[in-house]
Parts: structure tokens; sequence; C-alpha cells
């Protein structure tokens, strides 16, 4: 805490952000890292860091964000660590470069934590209130309304109000306004958006029902276990200890709890014979189906009704059922979206293996909300409308928490630069998912909540998971978004791993050198008897460079390749209409997104290599007059 | 907007004929078609108006047929009006010159066509039909270059890719959702696909060589012993002149080339200097230049005098005809003394003739087209024909697609073959235009029930 509220227009801080979800947590945290004087504000202190669909963090490309996080100074990755029930490696047969970590977490215990981070945070102030409007001047942000008719003002403002805007959820044909079950609709917003000339529009997503654990039959059910040496999230080998605390010991000494003991499992279950009788008797009484609701839902998440639509020749699908937390009976269930009604969704429950009998706490629902879409956003987050103003998260189209976080971290950091005068950060497609996440949102936009894949980055072999932190210490190191001590240990550890490449290219093992061998055996167990006793993260990631080298190489070199077009801007309002030869429908696309560069000009789809060419020629005449 | 943006071409030949067609592209045609016609009012779009074209000072120039296409909806997208008064080459002079005085411009070499690309008329494959349609000079030319402008490349590169995605994104499934319910992974369906697909972008790259036939004709060495015959042979072919024919051996000494017709097919003709120990370093140089001919050359015209003995010619001459690419033209049939040589090369076909009569032409002409549609493997790939640009491209895309099939047979990581699949896409892409990985998700989410 700063130590005192600031209202007002003579008062402003450097930062406002506004939501306190998975993005506005880590643009708080990541701004008042920074030292700027930063107020958070939301309208329930209560749902701080809230887990509103399934309580788990991580799994695939996802993971490997929450990792990147971490490389970027975040909160998520402890706090999923350190509240975690059940550690999962994914992928584990597959190569390095696509194994993820996923966890289940205490929900109640994520939020506790996060809250209390943010409490004992320097230069950050918590307020409960509701923003309702953005105050402008002269086409810039330069504070927000509220509901409390109390007016905070700020050199930058950055917006991460997730599914909130015109929230409308359905249940069958009930409708309730509001963003979430149990909480409240922000509308004041919407409007001031689009006062701005901020379009919006709406996107629909959904979460299951909640059932109570005592009610399920577990008997004939298959138990999903943790294993049994965790994969974490954060990077501990380059930190001091006393940045850990647990929810339960908050900041006191650590009182003999780990992460990875005593997990709790998941359980596997498959809808029943008389599921699919359900779902099709009842179809006209989905909001989907009934027209209620327009659109079409995330093709990943499709409603069960969709699963028996769709895949009429599949006559069971998998649920996994997993646990909110240690201290509640409540379960959720994961592969059962649905916006049938209530009624209905009981008989569909009770259809499910082991849920015969089962109580309902909460009902599954669809929920359509406004988005702003992210093309009106600079690739630093900030709008291309209304400068100094941010957007993060769910706002921008995107689903999961760990998209949101990562751009909370991103727009936090670059508002506080914005008002420094700083370079924004800006990571490359190569760099990190990130990179990749933010980069597909400004330049292609949406429409499905966008949830990354590991097949949306071109490079992902460069990303597995343990080089989240090397691939990334330039940027927290030239940004301070570490401190200088892990900024020291992640260079050593760097030159470690590079080291260890070496040495093995030429130290030799049964009449060859140990890379040789092990690009065939693949294994650690042939690794010289002084690289076994390094760190997991340093022999994972030796591991991987070595045997790998090939294929690494290559993506370097076709990074390489490319490189020269991201190296070539487009000055700021450039206008595409004096290129002659550019395609009309192609000049259209590059008005209306504004790239940069080249290189993010080339990645709009419906922009071709011809347009890309007659460009390049158009730029190098243009800078030879 | 300035009538400069306006781009003018006359589209027929120069030169005297019934009628010209002017051509022009750009904002002010609506404009334009009403003043040179001195009307009130507009023209309605896509009706012919027969008037009397008025220069920009008022004075009459010649009876003319104007149409206005409106845009959007003209070969260019863009508006065009096309004029046809007599095509008096004064005429159509003081047409364009007054067009000019009106701001219009005259249009580079294939502007309409860039103009129609660039306002997505077309892509890039149907682009480039355009100028082979130009271009062709057989009626098989014409008939591949109008299926590719209609679109048959693209269609093909855009199956191919969905098949392409299809087998990626039964790769990425398992990939980016390892706790789904999928069916067990197995990689014998996509290798079977892989190998398929690589099948068939060979098929592809083959029809390159067929493309240049058509477009560039089919490239015919006549070859033998000096005065057999060969500029003869050419001359009544061609119907000209167009080789020097005297009884001296050795009167060609660089190869003259000409086009000719047979059936459908272009065929580029080329006189060669005949074939024997040659006297001086002149014919020496000619001898060469034959057999380094015979390289690159489609089909062979072997000619020999019947009434002299069997030639013999050079090795490496020889090693170039085949059976199908090759007949063997015995000349001279009139005189006395001639015999069959049906034992010579015995497998070939031979054709007899006498030129000096003009016996027997007409027949070499039908064996000759039997031969080249007998040789030539029209390639299947749905008639689709690929040029050198695309060509390239699938073979980088086959490549690729090589590596990714090696990989799935060792059962390697299903993300290193998903890169190798990940380039292919990519060299696909550029025949066409980019893919975008939104299109393999969609086939992801197509193919497999996921979602939580
Ligand atoms: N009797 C007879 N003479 C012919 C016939 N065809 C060509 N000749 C003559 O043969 C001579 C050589 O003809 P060319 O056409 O110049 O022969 P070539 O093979 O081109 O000779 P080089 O260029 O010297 O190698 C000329 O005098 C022709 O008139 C034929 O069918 N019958
Ligand atoms: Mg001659």
């Amino acid at each position: 805490m700063s130590g005192g509220l600031k209202f007002g227009p003579n008062q402003p801080y450097d930062v406002i952000i506004c939501g306190a979800g998975h993005a506005g947590c880590e643009a708080a945290l990541a701004a008042s890292r920074l030292g700027a004087d930063v107020l958070m504000l939301t309208g329930n202190l209560d749902t701080i860091a809230q887990m509103s669909c399934n309580p788990a963090i991580g799994g695939q490309a996802k993971g490997h964000m929450v990792r990147e996080i971490d490389a970027l100074g975040g909160e998520m990755a402890i706090n999923a660590d350190t509240t975690a029930i059940q550690f999962r490696l994914l992928n584990a047969s597959k190569g390095p470069a696509v194994q993820a970590p996923r966890a289940q977490c205490d929900k109640k215990a994520y939020q506790y934590r996060m809250k209390h981070v943010l409490e004992l945070q320097d230069n950050l102030d918590l307020f409960q209130a509701m923003v309702q409007g953005l105050i402008y001047e002269d086409g810039r942000v330069v504070g927000v309304s509220t509901n409390l008719d109390v007016e905070f003002y700020a050199k930058s403002v950055v917006v991460t109000t997730g599914t909130f805007l015109r929230g409308l959820m359905h249940v069958g044909k009930n409708k309730n306004e509001g963003g979430r079950m149990g909480d409240f609709s922000a509308k004041g917003l919407s409007g001031s958006f689009l006062e701005a000339g901020i379009e919006l529009e709406r996107l629909k997503t959904g979460t299951p029902a909640r059932i109570l654990g005592s009610s399920i039959d577990f008997t004939n059910l298959e138990e999903q276990l943790g294993d049994e040496e965790p994969t974490l999230f954060a990077f501990y080998d380059t930190r001091e200890e006393q940045d850990l605390f647990h929810v339960e010991h908050f900041g006191q000494e650590k009182l003999g709890w780990a992460p990875g003991e005593k997990q709790v499992s998941c359980w596997m279950t498959y809808t029943g014979e008389k599921t699919r009788e359900v779902v099709q008797d009842n179809l006209h009484l989905s909001a989907m189906y009934s027209g209620e609701i327009e659109g079409t839902g995330p093709r990943y998440c499709p409603s069960i009704e969709d699963k028996f639509v769709r895949f009429s020749d599949k006559d069971r699908h998998m649920l996994f059922l997993e646990p909110e937390g240690r201290n509640t009976n409540e379960w959720y269930i994961n592969g059962l979206s649905t916006s049938l009604p209530f009624e209905v969704q009981l008989d569909l429950l009770r259809s499910i293996d082991g849920l015969e009998k089962v109580h309902m706490l909460r009902p599954a629902y669809a929920v359509e909300y406004d988005f702003a879409p992210p093309t009106q956003l600079f690739p630093s987050l900030e709008s291309k409308k209304v400068e100094n103003l941010f957007f993060a998260g769910q706002i921008n189209g995107t689903s999961g928490y760990e998209e949101a976080a990562g751009q909370g971290l991103i727009a936090g950091v670059n508002a506080v630069q914005k008002v420094r005068g700083g370079e924004p950060l800006i990571l490359k497609r190569h760099e990190a998912y990130l990179g990749v996440l933010i980069d597909d949102l400004v330049t292609k936009g949406t429409n499905e909540p966008y949830r990354m894949f590991s097949s949306r980055a071109e490079h992902r072999l460069l990303f597995n998971h343990p080089s989240a932190e090397l691939r990334l210490v330039e940027h927290s190191d030239r940004l301070q978004l570490i401190d200088g001590q892990r900024v020291a240990k992640i260079k050593a550890k760097s030159e470690k791993i590079l080291s260890w490449v070496d040495r093995l290219e030429v130290e030799r093992t049964r009449g060859e050198s140990y890379a040789l061998h092990l690009r065939r055996s693949r294994s650690q167990e042939d690794f010289p008897d002084e690289l076994k006793t390094e760190t997991r993260e340093v022999r994972d990631e030796v591991h991987y460079r070595v045997v790998f080298k090939g294929y690494l190489e290559r993506e370097l070199k076709q990074i390489e390749k490319m490189r020269h077009i991201d190296h070539i801007r487009l000055p700021e309002g450039f206008d595409f209409g004096k290129v002659k030869g550019l395609r009309s429908e192609s000049a259209e696309k590059l008005k209306k997104i504004a790239p940069l560069t080249l290189g993010q000009a080339s990645r709009i789809s419906g922009v071709n290599p011809a347009d890309i060419s007659i460009l390049m020629v158009f730029l190098e005449a243009a800078s030879r007059k | 907007m300035p009538a400069s943006d306006t781009i003018v071409a006359l589209s027929t030949p120069a030169g005297e004929s019934a009628i010209a067609v002017i051509r022009l592209s750009g904002c002010a045609c609506p404009e334009l078609g009403q003043s040179i016609l001195g009307r009130q009012s507009g023209l309605k779009a896509r009706h012919a108006y027969f008037g009397i074209y008025l220069d920009i000072k008022g004075k009459r120039i010649d009876d003319c047929v104007v149409t206005l296409y409106e845009a959007g909806k003209s070969f260019t997208g863009e508006a065009m009006l096309e004029i046809a008064p007599h095509g008096n080459p004064l005429i159509v002079q003081k047409i364009m010159e007054d067009l000019m005085a009106r701001g219009c411009r005259p249009a580079e070499p294939g502007e309409f066509t860039r103009t129609a690309f660039m306002n997505g008329k077309m892509d890039l494959s149907q682009a480039e039909a355009v100028s082979d349609l130009i271009r062709a000079r057989s009626d098989k030319s014409i008939e591949v270059a109008q299926r590719q402008l209609h679109g048959s490349v693209g269609r093909k590169m855009s199956e191919l890719t969905d098949r392409l995605l299809s087998v990626m994104a039964h790769l990425e499934a398992y990939i980016d959702f390892p706790e789904e319910d999928l069916p067990d992974e197995n990689q014998s369906g996509p290798a079977m696909d892989l190998r398929k697909l690589i099948n068939e972008i060979n098929e592809l790259i083959e029809t390159q060589h067929y493309s240049a036939l058509l477009h560039e004709g089919i490239k015919t060495l006549i070859v033998g012993e000096p005065n057999v015959g060969k500029s003869s042979l050419i001359n009544a072919l061609t119907g000209s002149d167009r080789s020097i024919v005297s009884d001296i051996p050795g009167t060609t000494r660089d190869y003259v080339s000409a086009f000719l017709m047979i059936g459908p097919w272009r065929i580029e003709i080329l006189d060669t200097a005949g074939l024997h120990e040659a006297v001086d370093v002149i014919e020496q140089l000619g001898i060469n230049h034959t057999i380094e001919q015979a390289e690159t050359a489609d089909f062979f015209l072997l000619m020999l005098d019947s009434s002299g003995d069997s030639p013999t010619l050079p090795a490496e001459l020889l090693a170039r005809t085949t059976a199908e690419n090759t007949i063997v033209v015995e000349n001279k049939i009139d005189l006395t003394g001639s015999v069959s040589h049906d034992a010579f090369m015995p497998d070939f076909k031979h054709a007899r003739v006498s030129l000096l009569e003009r016996e027997g032409i007409s027949e070499l002409r039908q064996q000759w087209q039997a031969s080249i549609e007998a040789g030539l493997k029209q390639p299947n790939a749905d008639g689709v024909v690929v040029n050198a640009r695309h060509a390239a491209a699938l073979g980088d895309a086959r490549d690729a697609l090589e590596l990714a099939a090696d990989k799935l047979k060792n059962l390697e990581l299903s993300e290193l073959v998903a890169a190798d699949l990940r380039d292919a896409v990519e060299f696909i892409g550029r025949v066409v235009g980019k893919v975008d990985n939104e299109r393999m998700l969609d086939s992801l989410f197509k193919q497999f029930c996921i979602g939580k």
C-alpha cells in the first residue's frame, strides 16, 4: 500500500487499473513493482483473481505462458504453485517443447493469496468501486468515474474488465445480467468506449455446472493422480527463498508445507446411455440452439449440445471431475458446458456415470459480453483511438486466465513505459507465446474467444517451458522487471547451460561425443555424472539443446530470414492508399490494422507475399529519396 | 479524381482491320463515355451505344460503338470503357491522342491484368493465365490457359492445402489436446495421406514440362547428314524459304528456326548443319551447335537420303533419340536407286517422302502428330498444368513432405513432423497466397470432438 487514497483531478496516479481479475492483478503488480504510483479499482474486493471457470492453471501452451509470466516478474506462477492441490506434466510422452505443466488449484486459496500479495505491494492502492466511465481530454484518457461518484485521475489507464461489459447470462430461457454468476454487469463503460470511437462486438462463452462432492459416487470412476514429482510453474532456482509464502501461513515462516505435498485427485467419467436422449429431446430449449444467443461459441469449447449434434457417431463423451479446493466440497465438471434450462441440466447430470444422485450447487450457463476487437490496439496494447488507454484480458476477446494474465503484465509494464516515455515491451513471435498471443490479437483479431494453442506459434520448438527465463532475461533485465540478483542468477544459469552444451559436443563417451550419443539415446541417464548433479532446470535445458540441436538451429535460421522484414518499420499514419500496385483488398486491411512493421503487415490475413514485396519496394524507393 | 488514373490502350493489333477496340480502365470512364459521344446523360452500363466520336474540341472523328462497364463488374474491377471505331490506324491514332488530351495515360504492358489482380478480381495464378492466354499460340495452350484462368491451379492448390492441413490437424490434435478423449494416436493414416500427397505433387510438377511445351512450343530438331534435304523440309513445312537450299553439302552452317503447327501443337522447328566429319572450323562449330541443341530438344526428325547409304551419326546425338521422340524421314524417294531403309533404326517410325515432288508430307504430319500425342504424357493431375514458378514452390513443398514422411516412418516426435508440414504449407502458399493457421485449426475442430 502507498498510504492514502488519492482522488480528484489534482492528485493523479501514474496508472489506474480497472478490474482485479487475472489481467488486472498482473497489470497492477507489474506497474507498481516498476515503482509507478498505482490504483486498482474493482467492483468487488472479494472476487480478486477469481477462477470463474475451471479451477486449474496451465496446460498445453498455457503452462508455457505461465512460466513466461514468471520470467517477466509476474505473480501467476508462484500463486499457482503455492495454492495448487494437484500437479501434472502434460504430454510427458512427447518431446520437451510440447510438454506442459498444469495444476489444479485451490480456488479460494488462489484468490486469498493473490489479494494478500496485492495488499502487501508497495505503491499500490486497492479500492472497491465500480468504474462507470472514462474521463477523456484531447483524445487522451485522464481518469475514471465510479458508481460512488468519486473520480480518480491517472496518466494512464488499463482496462481489464473481463466479461463484465454488458454481460448477459443464459440458463435456457432464463436471463440474468452479469459477467459471472453472482456478480454484476458493468454497463456504463461500454458507452464510454463507444463515445471515444472504440468499437465493441459481442462474444459468448460458458461454464459448466458445479456439484457437491459428497453426492458423487466414485466407485466406478477412474482416478487421475497428480505427478509424484511436481513440475512447478515458477523458477525457484534463480530466486531467493523469501519470495515465497503459502496461503496457509501468510508471510510467516514456512511450516513444512511444500508444493506437491498431499495432492488431491481428479476423476474421470463418461456421459451415460441416456445423456444423448436428454440432449436431443431438449435441444430446442437450449439457449444456443433456440436462437436466444446468436453466433457460434468457441470451437475448442463446444457445449454438450454441440458435441452430440456435431459428432453424432460418438456415443459417449469423457468428462473430468475436478475439486475446487481443499476446504470445500464443490466440484467442477470439465467438459459439460451447456445452456440448457435448469430442469434439463438436472436430468443431464443424473444421466452421467457416478452422478446418478448428484446434488447440483450451481447450474451451467452461457454468457454473452462486449469485447473491444483487439485490432484497435497497438502491439503495446495501447488503444489506437485513445492515448494512454490500455486494454488487457478478456475484453480483448481472449479466453483463459493465462492469456489474460500475460496481457495484463504487458499492459501494466507498457502503461508505465508510456508515462515515463520509455520504449514499450513488445515480445516477438519467436521469443514467447506471449509474443504470439499479442501479435495475433492486434494483427488478426478474433471472432471467438481466443485461446492459445501451441500450433499458433510457428517457432514453438524454441518454446520448451524451462527456457522461458533464458529467452526473456534480456527484457526483464532491461526493464528491471525482476531484481538484479535474479538477473545475475539467470545469466549464470544460461552460461552454465551453454558451457555444458559445448562440453558435450567435445567430451567423449564410448568412442563418440556425448552429443552424438545423446542424440540417439535421448536419455539423461547417459549424461556425464557431473551433469547429473545439476538442477533439473539446467539438466532439462542442456538435454533439449543437445538432443534437438539440428531442429533448433533450423528454427533460428528461419527467424533470421524473416528478421529483416520485422525490422522494416512502417511510419505511423502511413498512407497505404498511395502505394501504387497494392491490391485494394490488402490496402483496406492494412489501413484498418495499421501495422507498425512490415513483418506485422505480412501476418495480416488476406495480405499476400506479393503485397509485401510491393510495400518493400515502395519503402525502399521512399527511403532513397 | 483526375483522368490520369485512367489508363488506355489499343486492344486489337495495330494495322488495318474492320474495327479496332480501344480499352480504358479507371474512374474517369463514365464521364468520358458521355462526353465523347456528346450525350446529355450518362451511359447505362453494359449497353452498346452507337454514335460519333467527338474530340475534346467537339470535332467529329469517326462512327463508333461505345460500351461502359461499371466498377466492380468489369475485368479490372474499375470502371471500364470500350470504344470500337473503324480499324484505320489514323483514326485510332486520333482517338488515342484525344484521350491523352483528356488526361488519360497509356497503359503499361500487362497493366489491365495487373489492375484486375490488384483489385482482387483474380489470384496470382489466374493473372499469369491471362498473359499465357494472350501469348497462347496453339489450341492446346489456349485450353490450358483458359482452365487456369478459371482458377484450376488455385482450386488444385486449395484442395492440396486442405488435405495437408487435415494431416497436420491430425498430429496437432494430439499435441495440443493431450487430455482429450481422442482415438488412439496412429501415424499410419497420416503417413499414407502424405505419400499420396507427395505423389500428386510430383505429378503436378511434371506438368510444368508440358506447360513449357504448350506455351513455348515443342522443340524439334531436323538432323541428318549434309545435303539430305533438311533445309528443304523446313521450307516445305512452313511454306516459305526460311532456309537456303542448295546442292552444295554443308550449306546450312548455323541453325535456322521457325514455328509451325502440327494439329493443335505448336512446334519450334530447327534446321541444323549436316552432321559428318567436318572439313572446316566453321562447319565444325555448326555441328557442335547441333549436338548442343539436341540436349534440350523434345523431338527429332532424323533425315536420310534414301538413294544413299544409311547415315552414321554422332553417338551423343543418337543417345538422345528414342522410338517415342524421333521419326526417321527417308527423303528423295523420287530418285532412281532409292531404297527403303527400314533396317536402319528398325524400332523407330519411318516416313518416306520426296520433298522435291511434295510426296508424303501430309502423311509425315499425321505420323508426327500421332507420335507427339503418344509420347507426351498428358498429365492427369486433374488437367491442371503448372508453370515454372508453381513447380519451384511445389518442389520445395514436396521436399518438406518427404522429410515429414521419413520422420513419421521412424516414429519421430510428432512436433518435429509438424514443423516440416508447416514448411510445406508455407511453400504451397507461395503459388496462390499464404495459408492461415486458422484453417488448420478449423480442420482440427471439425475432425475431432474436442472441448471442455
Ligand atoms: N531429288 C530430290 N532432291 C531433293 C529432295 N529434297 C531436297 N533435294 C535436293 O537436295 C539438295 C540439298 O537440299 P538441302 O535442303 O539444302 O539439304 P540440307 O540437308 O539442308 O543440306 P546441308 O544444309 O548442306 O546439310 C538440294 O539440291 C535439294 O533441291 C528430294 O526429295 N528429291
Ligand atoms: Mg541445309
